[in-house]
């Protein structure tokens, strides 16, 4: 197990670095110097050669890169933007727990819903619990999650007064108030994985549940519900799997909704950095974000190991 | 008697016919996502024709009109129609989407079809640690940011000049590559180890030959099936990236972009400027999941996995 762990955080370690890698050449290769996004059209050849010696631009981009990892890694600092020289890990400290929060109530939101609608649509196939389940999964999956936002806005917060149209409440103003301006945000980012895992949880208690060692439990004279808890377990290692990808996604859709429902959360930090090009805040939202990913997939993969651990043992 | 034999013979046929149809799409559901398709690419070809007003044409007067008469879905800010914009909106999503998962395409399974057909080598090692090591990147994410810092400008390839939203297609594609590659490379690994592939060596043929006459075929079924449902995601993000103003730029018109006008008249009620367009790309998405579908269990039925977008 131990073995197994160890090689699967080597080896999202190892696919961080290529990916960050990929991410700092991709942002150094755009064609505008920063120092001429910063310094404006009138600045001379000098001052933009003179900007890009003091900010370090004028290295190759390896050694630029690998100075940018060891601050990102030794001391978790991302560095200063060249726009605006504010620090960006007050940016990111400031912005991120806002879309965490959505993101986190949101999946809790999807995942349970998906599971118990995705386990009772196929214990009882082709009921009407079922066809809802299923027509919920096409639906859900088509429908691009702001738009259902834009929709209820409309509908909750414009023609009734049930909720704030927008913005986003802190906790520290009233519960009530707080858990009111998220909840239209955090119903729209769950709609499309509650789909997606639905119909996930569905097919694949399906395929156990048709399994020969299924019918030899039952035979054997274990109770139903106990065959079920043990057909779920090995159910849900697909579902898993697709959960931990979802959750980092999810980061993406957020990024949407925030916007329509004019939450400033990582959505503003990243939009408003792309507006002025401040393309190290760029860089730095896309890291933060890639880092969650990878985190929540490794996450996935370790329970999925102590969910079968016959998966584990071949893998290792 | 003759004509009604006839006629009953043509009549058998037909039906013949509709049901090898259905069956080649996977099922009712399947046949209504390849229908939903195919009236998605008419509108988009001819929606010269098709379209009732000029999408880009600003009046005045008829400004945020209800829908009615002569605009069957209304109006917009500038008096523009709405329903001949929806039309002309296809063109962008459908080209961003195809060319993405053309590229994609292009590249994924020439990667994945070498990797997994010359195994062995260092090189299949390398491209795929590679490719699972890319694959850790939340798609969404990465189109807005790099679209977005790249700047929004037409952009200039020899004598041809291309909107903003070439570059979320260039991007789009790089991003399915993994998938794609990763897809080709099962299948490639496993029908290369096959009794025929063995056979045709002892024929002499040449290793590429086999590859791409023989392998390249049998590994088709799954991605097409993954291309499909690719289709439909890039028509998602498509809109989510130009619905935050970084894809297609206005005036052209594409569901996105119209959403984020819309986000500007939700308060004051004017509903339709933000249900026509969510609806269009909701009908096109599903028409593209039904297809994938459809598709996957009658070509595919083992890969039960549903992809996953944002």
């Amino acid at each position: 197990m131990l073995v197994l762990i160890l090689r699967r955080a080597g080896f999202s370690l190892f696919s961080l670095l290529v990916v960050s890698l990929i991410l700092f050449a991709l942002t150094r290769s755009i064609p505008d110097s920063p120092a001429r996004i910063v310094l404006g059209d009138e600045a001379t050849e000098e001052q933009i050669a003179q900007f890009e010696a003091d900010h370090g631009l004028d290295r190759p981009v390896l050694v630029q890169y690998l100075a940018w990892l060891e601050r990102l890694v030794l001391h978790g600092d991302l560095g200063r933007s060249f726009t605006t020289r504010l620090d960006m890990n007050a940016q990111v400290t400031e912005t991120l727990p806002v879309t965490l929060e959505l993101v986190c109530i949101g999946f809790v939101v999807a995942l349970t819903i998906s599971l118990v609608l995705g386990t009772l649509s196929a214990l009882w196939r082709d009921s009407p619990v079922d066809y809802a389940a299923r027509l919920l999964a096409v639906l859900g999956v088509s429908i691009p999650g702001f738009w259902p936002a834009l929709v209820l806005v409309l509908a909750l917060t414009v023609e009734r007064d049930w909720f704030p149209p927008g913005g986003f409440v802190p906790l520290g103003e009233g519960l009530a108030e707080h858990l009111r301006s998220i909840a239209l945000p955090c119903l729209c980012l769950s709609v499309f994985y509650m789909a997606v895992l639905t119909r996930m949880t569905r097919s694949s208690l399906l395929e156990v549940l048709g399994q020969d060692y299924m019918r030899t439990a039952r035979a054997a004279g274990l109770s139903r519900p106990r065959v079920l808890l043990y057909g779920l377990r090995n159910a849900l290692v697909p579902v898993v799997t697709i959960a931990g990808v979802s959750f980092g996604h999810m980061f993406g859709l957020a990024l949407i909704i925030e916007r329509v429902f004019n939450i400033g959360g990582m959505s503003r930090a990243l939009l408003t950095a792309i507006q002025q090009r401040d393309y190290a805040l760029v860089q730095a939202v896309v890291m933060m974000f890639t880092i969650i990913f990878v985190v929540a997939n490794l996450i996935a993969d370790l329970l999925n190991a102590w969910l079968n651990p016959r998966l584990a043992a071949r893998a290792a | 008697m003759s004509v009604t034999l006839t006629h009953d013979g043509a009549w058998r046929r037909g039906m013949d016919r509709l049901r090898r149809i259905v069956a080649a799409c996977g099922g009712p559901a399947g046949c209504l996502g390849a229908a939903i398709v195919l009236a998605l690419l008419v509108l988009a070809v001819f929606a010269t024709w098709i379209a009732p007003h000029d999408p880009l044409r600003v009046s005045l007067p008829d400004q945020l009109l209800e829908p009615g008469g002569d605009f069957p879905f209304g109006t917009d800010q500038s008096g523009r129609d709405v329903l001949s914009r929806v039309i002309w909106a296809s063109r962008a999503s459908l080209a961003v989407a195809g060319v993405a998962v053309l590229i994609g395409l292009a590249l994924g399974v020439t990667l994945g079809l070498s990797a997994g057909f010359f195994r062995g080598g260092w090189a299949e090692q390398a491209i795929m640690r590679l490719l699972d090591a890319v694959a850790a990147i939340p798609v969404l994410i990465w189109a807005i940011a790099l679209v977005g810092i790249f700047g929004i400008r037409e952009i200039e390839i020899g004598p041809f000049t291309f909107g903003n939203e070439v570059k979320l297609m260039l991007m789009l594609g790089l991003l399915y590559v993994p998938t794609l590659a990763r897809i080709t490379y099962t299948s490639a690994a496993s029908e290369s180890q096959a009794n025929y592939v063995a056979a045709r060596r002892l024929q002499g043929v040449p290793g590429w030959r086999i590859m791409l006459s023989d392998v390249l075929p049998n590994c088709l079924s799954p991605v097409i099936v993954q291309a499909t449902l690719m289709l439909a995601l890039g028509i998602i993000i498509e809109a989510s990236v130009s619905f935050v103003g970084l894809g297609v730029q206005p005036p052209t018109p594409s569901w996105g972009n119209m959403l984020a006008d819309a986000r500007n008249y939700l308060l004051s009620g004017e509903w339709w400027l933000s249900v026509f367009p969510g609806a269009a790309i909701s009908v096109t998405v599903i028409g593209f999941n039904l297809l994938g579908d459809g598709l996957r269990d009658r070509l595919d039925p083992r890969h039960a996995l549903p992809t996953v977008a944002g």
